[in-house]
């Protein structure tokens, strides 16, 4: 595989699921589709996404979660130990399937590792294993089982520890584990957050990232560079960059996941845009820490809207890198 | 000992049942329906959430607070001098609400919760309490762009709520709660919340129940004592520390306690002999004529088969309890 260029273009992970498998989808839950044909539609959609990624010119693909449905409940379906407890109300008429944990929490065979193999079977582009980290696995359950959340939290990062070093050993040099709930209780639970990516991490040659989005960044910074990862991915874009006035005070020391889509708006950023958040970035970090993306998972723009959005992504990378190289020319 | 219920109640069904309100509010957005289609909706479900509690066997209920989208925004809207801004975190759950903003002077326009407690009362074989976010926690929570001075904007808010109360009032309800937990994050705020109370309670004739939850009470429960209110909320799962406030503050004089035991955040189903071991450790404080048994908060946090077998649980605490002490 080669080298990567200045400032990487990535994703955070979840691609829209084409129309055809949300009506799979929808049949299987009915009981209308066998899970062979939903696995047949879902490795197609996976090849169409790694297609798409060859084309926007890319540098570190993901799967695009064409499987997944909800980011936690993916992971405690395929747990020992969870069940679903039904649907929970997280704002306006939006609602998640919340799992409970019933029993001791564990792996009980490789969860992501064989849809790794089958995207990274598909291109020379490095593909991110990618994972959802044991805090937020727990933070967004119920517990029934274990008497305190510090117990559920270890134990699940054990399970995810495990995963991890699967992937690796089936070839992924870049390990993502997802912890958006982070600073959900910062002051109580950072401590436990990090002494759990700590367990997930151990002896992983790969770059790890966590992704950490929303929320009160401020709150858990510097603090938050102390987490045993490479890379931190932040969604910078939504709140037109302020989080840079933060990493201004105190010098940001991880390379930086740099969000510079916004993925909860219709509108497509345009070339300049992109190009603008990544010059502002380089006013606090050094090029060489900067990765660039979306500020989280795509799942809920139209393939168009993605799409529009990662060619602007792309192609601000490339003009960015080109002012770097002939500074004159930057204006 | 009363069993109550102490705010919101899941708003749908457990699967595979059709989540009509859901479907509703999708149908309201895409301009499908029209709001008094949704009302209607928001009516039916209301008599299920009323149904639920009354079923279960409490002595006082709510009315689910079906049409609330959120504690701030169900205030705010109605309210003069708010926007409605973007989504934010609920105190430290993985619920949001949108942030309302004092764009100018905030005042009361009109009763917000009066035609909901008619509708709620009129449909219930059981007394119905109604719920108001208090000034504090209602100004905390919010952003404030008009105001030179925090302490301006939740006085002000707590006069625009003393009218809403007064309105409530006309209706003689047995109880109005008032929640007020962002006040146990910011407790160097004491004298400025106690100012708002003033303000908020001034001429209500209606009992007053001071609500908190998601934390304790320790270096505040003593200051309020002489708070003219008919007592207060407390969690003792987000807050275990509530028995030590108990020990070292003790509980007011004559007041009333609702005491949140069963976790209103947690599917796990407390065991009818540890509730009972709790109230009997709860009697050497406040006697239990004077105990509102209660979830620690709203259960729209759990499904609703969860949220049900949370009430059935109160009431057969409430008569083991009876059992015990007969």
């Amino acid at each position: 595989m080669s080298e990567l260029p200045l400032f990487p273009t990535t994703t955070v992970g979840s691609f829209p699921k084409p129309p055809y498998l949300l009506e799979a989808r929808r049949k299987r839950l009915r009981g209308q589709l066998e899970p062979e044909e939903l696995r047949r539609l879902e490795e197609r959609a996976t090849r169409e996404w790694i297609q798409r990624q060859e084309e926007l010119g890319l540098d570190v693909f993901v799967d695009g979660e064409m499987y997944r449905g909800d980011m936690v409940a993916y992971f405690a379906d395929e747990l020992e130990g969870f069940a679903i407890a039904g649907l929970v109300r997280s704002y306006g008429n939006r609602y998640y399937p919340k799992p409970v944990v019933v029993g001791p929490v564990g792996r009980k065979r490789p969860i992501t590792v064989g849809w790794f193999r089958f995207a990274q079977s598909l291109t020379g582009k490095p593909v991110k294993g990618m994972l959802t980290g044991p805090y937020t696995i727990a933070e967004w359950s119920f517990n029934e089982y274990y008497p305190t959340r510090r117990e559920l939290v270890l134990e699940l990062a054990r399970a995810i520890h495990e995963e991890a070093v699967d992937l690796e050993r089936a070839g992924a040099r870049f390990i993502q584990i997802d912890e958006p709930a982070l600073h959900t209780r910062p002051e109580e639970d950072f401590e436990l957050a990090r002494e759990a990516m700590e367990i997930v991490t151990d002896g992983l040659s790969a770059y790890t990232i966590t992704h950490v989005c929303y929320g009160d960044v401020p709150r858990i910074y510097p603090k938050m560079l102390e987490l045993p990862v490479r890379q931190i991915d932040l969604a910078l874009k939504n709140e037109d960059f302020a989080l840079l006035e933060v990493f201004r005070k105190h010098p940001f020391t991880k390379d930086i996941g740099l969000g510079v889509i916004d993925v909860h708006s219709h509108r497509v950023e345009t070339t300049e845009e992109v190009l603008d958040g990544i010059r502002r970035s380089l006013e606090v970090f050094e090029p060489q820490q900067v990765y660039v993306s979306p500020d989280c998972g795509l799942k809920t723009r139209t393939i168009e809207e993605a799409a529009g959005k990662l060619h602007s992504m792309v192609e601000g990378a490339r003009r960015a890198r080109e002012e770097l190289r002939s500074p004159t020319r930057a204006g | 000992m009363r069993t109550t219920h102490v705010g919101s109640y899941p708003k749908i069904p457990d699967l595979p049942a059709p989540g009509r309100w859901r479907t509703a509010a999708e149908k309201l957005q895409r301009g499908q329906i029209g709001p008094e289609e949704f009302r209607r909706v928001e009516d039916e479900v209301t008599l299920e959430a009323i149904a639920d509690q009354v079923g279960a066997g409490l002595d006082l209920v709510t009315d689910g607070q079906i049409r609330w989208e959120d504690p701030q925004t169900y205030f705010a809207r109605c309210l003069q001098g708010f926007s409605i801004n973007g989504l934010q975190r609920w105190f430290d759950t993985n619920v949001y609400y949108r942030q309302p903003v004092a764009e100018g002077p905030v005042s009361w326009r009109e009763p917000i919760t009066v035609q909901d407690y008619r509708f709620a009362r009129a449909h219930s074989a059981k007394p119905v309490k109604p719920v108001l976010t208090g000034p504090y926690t209602l100004s905390r929570l919010s952003q404030n762009r008009h105001y030179p001075h925090f302490g301006d904007f939740v006085l002000s808010l707590a006069r625009a709520l003393n009218q809403e109360l007064r309105a409530l009032d006309a209706e003689s309800p047995p109880v109005v709660q008032v929640d007020e937990p962002a006040l146990l994050q910011h407790k160097d705020d004491l004298p400025l919340f106690r100012e708002a109370m003033a303000v908020l309670l001034e001429g209500v004739r209606s009992p007053v129940m001071l609500y908190t939850y998601f934390g304790d009470a320790r270096g505040v429960l003593g200051a309020l004592a002489d708070l003219p209110v008919q007592g207060v909320g407390l969690d003792f799962v987000a807050g275990p520390r509530n028995w030590e406030v108990l020990e070292s503050e003790g509980f007011p004089a004559g007041w009333r306690l609702g005491f949140g035991v069963l976790d209103a955040r947690n599917t796990r189903l407390e065991t009818v002999d540890e509730v009972l071991r709790a109230l009997e450790r709860l009697v050497r404080f406040v006697s239990l004529d004077r105990v509102d048994l209660g979830p620690t908060a709203g259960l729209e946090f759990l499904p609703r088969r969860a949220a049900k077998a949370k009430l059935v649980r109160l009431v057969e605490v409430k008569r083991a309890a009876l059992e015990v002490t007969r």
